[in-house]
Formats: C-alpha cells, sequence, structure tokens
C-alpha cells in the first residue's frame, strides 16, 4: 500500500561502525536516549545520518553516539522527526527528491533499537516538508504535513492531507496568491502547525532558497472541507528589514490545559515577536492578534518552537540561544514561570526526560539552519542573521537551567545536528 | 545453595505463605510462542552457541533485556522447545510444559483451572505464553517468580503439577543421547541452571507480532469500522465532562503489548472480582504487603480470543462475560485499583461510579478489537510446535 519514489521500499540503511551495537545493547534505560537527524558537511567529509545519543550527563555514555544509520544519498538531510501516535517515525526532509519519509525502527536481539531503513514517500509533487500533526477531520485522522516549498515556484507552498495507515496523499491543499482572488485566502511557503477543534492553522514562513520571499501571515484551515478560510497578517516589528516570517504556531486550546482560553500563538523568525490571536470557539472566529512579546525590547531574536511539558510552555530563540519558559495555565499570556534556560545560539528543538538519578533535564538543541555556503560548501558557516550554528546539544537542568552537559557534534563527529526527538517520543510534549 | 536448592526453597515459601489463606500452586510452565520474525532457527548443534541471527521484534513493543549469563542462541532454544513438549519433565512422565500450555491456545489449555499430574484441580488458570520479553518481569499470577529462569522450575518441583524432583530429572536426561547432545551443544552441560535457561529462552523468544493489530500498526492494512471504534474505546479512560468515552483497559493493558507495566508491581491489580473477605493473597503473598492483597499480574491480551476462560481463577467464560464484569460487575473492596473505581462513562464524579456502563454497541466493539490481537501465524508457527 506504500508508493516509493525514490529509494526502494526500506532499503537497508549503512550502518556506521560507531562502536554503537555494543553501546546500545548497554544502554537499557531509554529515556534519556535522544533520536538526532546528523548533517554531514561537505567540507569534512561526514555524512548525513540519524543516530540515537545518550544525554543523560550521569550516565558514562554522556555525549556518545550509540547507533547510527546513514541516511538515504540525498544533497540535504532530513529535517524534523515525528512519531504518529500509532508510533511509527517520519522525518521531513529539506531535499526536494525525499520531503517526506518513513524510518523504519525495530529491535535487536538485545532489546536495542535500530534503524531498519528509510522509505521515502510519494508526496505528490510537495517539496520542503516541515511539520507533521496528526488529527482528524469529519471523524476521520489525518496526517497532516506543511511542504514549505509545495509544488514550486515563487509563492508556492502546500499543506499535504494524508492517509495515516498508507502513506497516501488525501488531499493537496494549495492557494497561491497569484491565482487567487483578491483577498481570498492563501498558503505560502507554511511550516508550522496546529489545530483545535475543527480549525487548523498554518504558518505562511520564507521561500525555502531564502531569497525569493518571505511571509507574513497565518492561514486558517476548515477542518470540515479542508479548505483555506482565512489569513490573517502577523507583523509587527521589522528589526532585520525582512516580512516577519512566522515559523512555529500554536493554537493554545483547553486540551492542554483546562485553564487556558483558546487563542493561536506565533512566533515570528524575522519580526522577534511571539503573537496572539484570540479565538472563538463558540462563533469560530478568530480576534485581532497582538503581540505578547517583543525580542527588540528583550533582547532576543528568532523565535522557535513551542514545547510544553504539564504545567509550562518553553519557547527557543535562536539568538542569544535562550530558551524562556511560562505557566502553561496563563496562556495566552506570557507569564514567566522562571529564569531563562541559556542554551547556546541557535537554540531550537527540545526535548525533556529525567537523569538516572531521577533529576528533570531539557536538552537543547543548537542549531537554526544548516542552510549552506556557496563561497565556504560548509552548511554550518551559514550565518545569514547573525551566529545561530552552534552545532551543539546542551543539557539542563529543568528546574534551574544550570547547564550540565554539552555535546558538541561538529568538534566530537564532524556534523552539524538537525534536530532532536526523544527515543519513541518521550520528550514530545504539545509540540503542536 | 545450589539452584535446585533455591528453586525447592521458593517452592516451600511459596507453599508456606499459600496456607495462610488457601493453597497457592503453580499455574504452569510459562510457555512459549514464537516469533514470526526471526525466520532463520535451525538449531543445529554446535560447540559454540550460535547466537539467533535474524532477530527482530517491533520497536514499539518497548526496551527488553535478556540475562547475561542466558542470552538467545538457537541451540538453547531447541533445547528448550524439546524440553517443553517431552512428558520427561514431570515425575511419572505423563504431562509436559505443554500439557497445559497448548501453542493452538496461545498456550493455555483452554481450562477454567489446570489440573495436576493426579488429576487434582489447581487454584489458578494456565497463563498465556506469548510476548514475556515485554510486561511485568515478575512471573506467575502472583509474581513469586523474578525471572523466567526461576519460573521454569517451579510447575516441575510442584507436587501437584508436575512432580519432578531435579535430580532425578537430571539423570533421566543424562541416560539420553539426544539430550546429551543438545545440552552439550547449548550449554556445554547437563544441569538443572541448563534446564531453567533452556526453557526460558524458549519462553522468551514466543514472540506473538503479526495479528491484525500488528499489521495495522506497521500501516500494512486498516481495522474495519467496528475494530477502530474498538480500538479507540480501547485506548481510552472515560472522561463525561469532555464526552470522551472509553473502555479503560489502557489503564491496566499498555498500548501496544497489551500487557500489564513492566515497572516494578505497576503491572499487577485487584480488578474488582471479589469482595475484601473474598481476596486471594495475589501480590501480597510475594510482597507480604497488605496493600498488595488480591492484586494478580496484568496480563498480555495478545491471542486473548483463544487463551478463555479468563482471569486468574478462570472464572470467565466468554470475552463478554470479562466485558459485562468491567462494565456493571465490579466488586468494591480495599486494594481496587482506583483506574478501575473511578471509570464510568455516564458518571461524573469519579466517587460515583457504577462502572463502565458501556453500550452493547460499544461492547461489541472492543470485543471485536480484542479478536484483531489473535496472531494465526504464532499460534501455528512450526518453529514452536512440538519437536517429536
Amino acid at each position: 500500500m506504500k508508493t516509493s519514489r525514490i529509494l526502494s521500499a526500506f532499503a537497508l540503511p549503512i550502518l556506521i561502525a560507531a562502536g554503537g551495537t555494543s553501546l546500545l545493547a548497554e544502554s537499557a534505560r531509554e529515556e534519556s536516549q535522544g533520536m538526532v537527524l546528523l548533517r554531514g558537511l561537505p567540507t569534512l567529509d561526514t555524512s548525513h545520518s540519524v543516530a540515537i545519543v545518550e544525554l543523560d550527563p550521569e550516565s558514562e555514555n554522556f555525549g556518545k553516539i550509540l547507533s547510527e544509520a546513514e541516511q538515504p544519498d540525498m544533497a540535504e538531510p532530513f529535517h524534523h522527526l515525528y512519531y504518529s501516535p500509532n508510533g511509527r517515525l517520519y522525518a521531513t526532509g529539506l531535499d526536494p527528491t525525499c520531503s517526506l519519509a518513513e524510518i523504519g525502527l525495530v529491535r535487536d536481539s538485545s532489546g536495542a533499537p535500530q534503524v531498519s531503513g528509510f522509505e521515502c514517500l510519494d508526496t505528490a509533487g510537495q517539496m520542503v516538508g516541515e511539520d507533521i500533526m496528526w488529527t482528524t477531520s469529519n471523524g476521520s485522522e489525518y496526517m497532516f504535513v506543511t511542504f514549505m516549498g509545495g509544488l514550486g515556484g515563487d509563492d508556492g507552498g502546500s499543506l499535504g492531507v494524508f492517509d495515516p495507515q498508507t502513506n497516501e496523499v488525501v488531499k493537496v491543499i494549495e492557494a497561491r496568491k497569484s491565482e487567487i482572488a483578491e483577498g481570498a485566502p492563501y498558503i505560502m511557503y507554511p511550516h508550522g502547525i496546529s489545530a483545535f477543534e475543527d480549525r487548523m492553522v498554518i504558518s505562511s514562513t520564507v521561500h525555502p532558497d531564502l531569497a525569493t520571499g518571505v511571509g507574513n501571515s497565518i492561514t486558517v484551515i476548515d477542518l470540515n472541507t479542508l479548505e483555506p478560510i482565512q489569513t490573517i497578517t502577523v507583523e509587527g516589528e521589522t528589526p532585520i528589514g525582512f516580512p516577519s516570517s512566522p515559523v512555529e504556531v500554536l493554537f493554545a486550546r483547553p486540551s492542554i490545559h483546562p485553564e487556558i482560553e483558546p487563542a493561536v500563538m506565533v512566533n515570528t523568525m524575522f519580526g522577534f515577536e511571539t503573537w496572539s490571536i484570540p479565538y472563538d470557539a463558540a462563533t469560530k472566529t478568530f480576534g485581532e492578534g497582538k503581540v505578547i512579546y517583543s525580542g527588540t525590547e528583550n533582547g532576543t531574536g528568532v523565535p522557535l518552537e513551542f514545547y510544553g511539558t504539564e504545567d509550562e510552555l518553553f519557547i527557543s530563540h535562536a539568538l542569544p540561544g535562550v530558551v524562556k519558559r511560562y505557566d502553561l495555565s496563563k496562556l495566552p499570556q506570557l507569564v514567566s514561570s522562571g529564569p531563562d534556560i541559556v542554551a547556546d545560539p541557535g537554540a531550537h528543538h527540545m526535548i525533556f526526560f529525567t537523569s538516572a538519578s531521577g533529576r528533570d533535564l531539557i536538552a537543547v538543541q543548537n542549531n537554526l539552519l544548516n542552510l549552506g555556503n556557496a563561497e565556504a560548501n560548509d552548511p554550518t558557516d551559514v550565518d545569514f542573521i547573525a551566529s545561530v550554528n552552534a552545532n551543539t546539544i546542551t543539557v539542563h537542568d529543568l528546574e534551574t537551567g544550570e547547564r550540565l552537559g554539552t555535546v558538541n557534534f561538529k568538534e566530537t563527529y564532524r556534523k552539524g545536528v538537525e534536530n532532536v526527538e526523544g527515543l519513541f517520543g518521550s520528550g514530545f510534549v504539545h509540540h503542536h | 545453595m545450589s539452584k535446585a536448592c533455591l528453586a525447592r526453597a521458593s517452592y516451600i515459601t511459596t507453599r508456606l505463605r499459600s496456607s495462610k489463606s488457601k493453597k497457592a500452586v503453580c499455574t504452569g510452565l510459562t510457555a512459549v510462542l514464537a516469533s514470526v520474525l526471526f525466520g532463520s532457527f535451525d538449531g543445529q548443534g554446535h560447540a559454540d552457541p550460535t547466537p539467533i541471527e535474524g532477530f527482530q521484534a517491533p520497536f514499539v513493543f518497548g526496551r527488553f533485556t535478556v540475562p547475561a549469563d542466558n542470552p538467545l542462541t538457537e541451540e538453547a532454544f531447541e533445547l528448550g522447545r524439546n524440553l517443553f513438549y517431552d512428558p520427561i519433565l514431570s515425575g511419572d512422565n505423563t504431562m509436559s510444559c505443554a500439557t497445559c500450555h497448548e501453542q493452538a491456545r496461545g498456550f493455555t489449555d483452554g481450562r477454567a483451572r489446570s489440573v495436576g499430574h493426579n488429576g487434582e484441580e489447581l487454584d489458578f488458570n494456565a497463563m498465556a505464553l506469548g510476548n514475556l520479553l515485554w510486561g511485568p518481569q515478575l512471573f506467575l499470577w502472583d509474581g513469586r517468580s523474578p525471572s523466567l529462569e526461576h519460573q521454569a522450575l517451579q510447575p516441575l518441583l510442584n507436587p501437584i503439577e508436575m512432580n519432578q524432583p531435579l535430580d532425578a530429572l537430571l539423570d533421566e536426561l543424562s541416560a539420553s543421547a539426544h539430550y546429551q547432545e543438545m545440552f552439550d551443544a547449548a550449554y556445554g552441560e547437563i544441569s538443572e541452571q541448563a534446564v531453567s535457561k533452556a526453557l526460558a529462552t524458549f519462553v522468551r523468544l514466543l514472540i506473538s507480532a503479526d495479528s491484525k493489530y500488528d499489521r495495522y500498526l506497521r500501516g500494512e492494512i486498516k481495522l474495519n469500522d467496528q475494530e477502530e471504534h474498538g480500538r479507540k474505546l480501547f485506548m481510552a479512560h472515560p472522561d463525561v465532562k469532555t464526552s470522551l468515552r472509553g473502555g479503560n483497559c489502557i489503564d491496566c493493558h499498555s498500548q501496544f503489548v497489551t500487557a500489564g507495566f513492566a515497572e516494578g508491581f505497576d503491572g499487577f491489580s485487584n480488578n474488582g472480582l471479589d469482595p475484601d473477605t473474598d481476596l486471594k493473597p495475589g501480590l501480597s503473598a510475594t510482597t507480604d504487603y497488605d496493600g498488595d492483597h488480591g492484586k494478580f499480574k496484568v496480563p498480555s491480551l495478545r491471542n486473548i480470543a483463544v487463551t478463555g476462560p479468563y482471569m486468574h481463577d478462570g472464572r470467565f467464560e466468554t470475552l463478554r462475560e470479562v466485558l459485562n464484569h468491567y462494565n456493571e460487575g465490579i466488586v468494591l473492596s480495599s486494594t481496587l485499583s482506583p483506574l478501575i473505581l473511578e471509570a464510568d462513562n455516564e458518571v461524573a464524579d469519579p466517587t460515583q461510579a457504577l462502572g463502565l456502563q458501556l453500550t452493547e454497541v460499544e461492547i461489541d466493539a472492543i470485543i471485536a478489537f480484542l479478536h484483531t490481537l489473535t496472531d494465526e501465524a504464532f499460534l501455528s508457527n512450526p518453529k514452536f510446535s512440538n519437536p517429536f
């Protein structure tokens, strides 16, 4: 039932010898292990890979790659990891030849997880996959994927709707600004995705080439009809002279915390702001958006991800490389719940777990974009705003923010670090 | 102290504990379910045991561990399989492990309570054997065996079950050229430890992972509407406030393995079968803690449609009777699981909960889903069958 476009189905990956198997067999405590996407660096002659890394600073294996498998032979690596509700692992990809893939995982005779293969999925031409969300439309569950490049072109971008069992494309939702009536809702360079009841929101971020165009809005999708019904501009300050480039969105909703008043929260990558757009569930209408956090006023830039625990919301800011934390119950207001977690430049994705002794920890992946530099031919040399690629994962005490350890992937493994996810989603809590 | 002495001591201790209430006996050797996933499994005799090749288990079943001193090898598996099916393991050579653990029944015997070598009925229902690498790593209904190696000898030593003195068994095995060769290839000697290790290896490799549900999890098929309805109910704890209807199953039977939780004693529960006055010791016989009174191991629901009768004492003949129990038959007691106590699809106040109060349609749906856990390949896999 699956289709494969680039690679034969679940072709065996190339397992990279790193003493990994024996280490992994010894490391039965999986909650502190991260599933990490690593980017090979052309100038360092390394390959893109998926690795399982020990992230508990109390472990003697801290920072070690326990298992590693090379990604399919592509110019650009996989970008994001997501576990489906049934525990299947997916990766979105920056490379147009493999913009969405399923990663096979099995356990060997020691009980250790192993990557068994990759399958690039047929996306019906949609390119540059970003975020994935599983939710329902008219009672049926679907896998929704944002494709920042969409079907191509200067104002492309699409929301792919997939059958969550077969991975087959059910629908491509596209609404090019150049092809719709004046004032009609459009979809352009979508990246972030979130949903509440029968409303989904996706962001309009930036053309994948970072040059053709930049977005400044979010688009509302009616999950009953799977059609765009409204585009809302989210733009305030322009500290670097670009449109705001909304990136991740979070539909704050009572299912996250019962005291939350529904609202769409938006981080603007180039506006350095976090916005809140109130939502009236009774009338299904969105109110006027407002800035609830200003990076220019607070010395931060490039806000990226929303992550949550049971009682806190965390927002990463690539500049200077911090994670700010807020009382989850107070959303959509941003009420601080503690000191910043000072990570490294490029603070981006994160996971939550406990150490062997029971200490609550947060690990932050610190790389904004590994988009390459033509002159140096080294993806990690790109600093189109400032220094935003530390190539590290930093591990901190969750309560105090104290840094307990740092894994520098460029120094140790000659690779960049693209994404981190908990092994079997242990660190994944209402990311959308 | 030798392993044989340890095993006997454990049995005697169990007998003494059990005599406080009703006699507790081993329910039978934890049996063997075969994985359809490891294909090359020939078990030819070798001087050096051969690691299992091509072994693959589902990732979502979770981490498992195998004792370092009893690695999974083809020779150990094949020896364990032979022992499992051989009546030589009983004192009068009339019963094998398979007497109470039939492959086609998910390695159960179809009886409410198993019958020992002399025809005496035991206190407990024969536990299904499958996917024991996962779930609680304390074995038997009351968790008194801390490992499969330990558990393997309990039914043999039990005078009501197989009544097999180990010394006599070792003499019989030593007299067999067939077993001399197999033990030599697997462990290099015939010993109590080798017997327990071989049986434990066979049981460990009884992996059921190709049911309709497994194929659904792998994305190979879709469940039909009724099965999918049942799956959603299975996975949901009812919440009247949010109109979420649920069968509350997953609160005890973890999502993919459908067994009890592996951590500590989390995989043991009092599921509301009896009042305090009639509760059996259950886990408390192992922990000597009153708060564990009436708690029994939460079994895997894999192949549940073929492993009836149900519960630790086999009191329910059918899955519908089981569902009716959870729906309207919960009996209050001091150690009743709070997750069961407060689960009600109609009453919002958990202190007033009456039972699941599912509709007939919902009960039918859950039963339909439970049937998707039947793994026909496992139940008929020749690698797990009688080798004689």
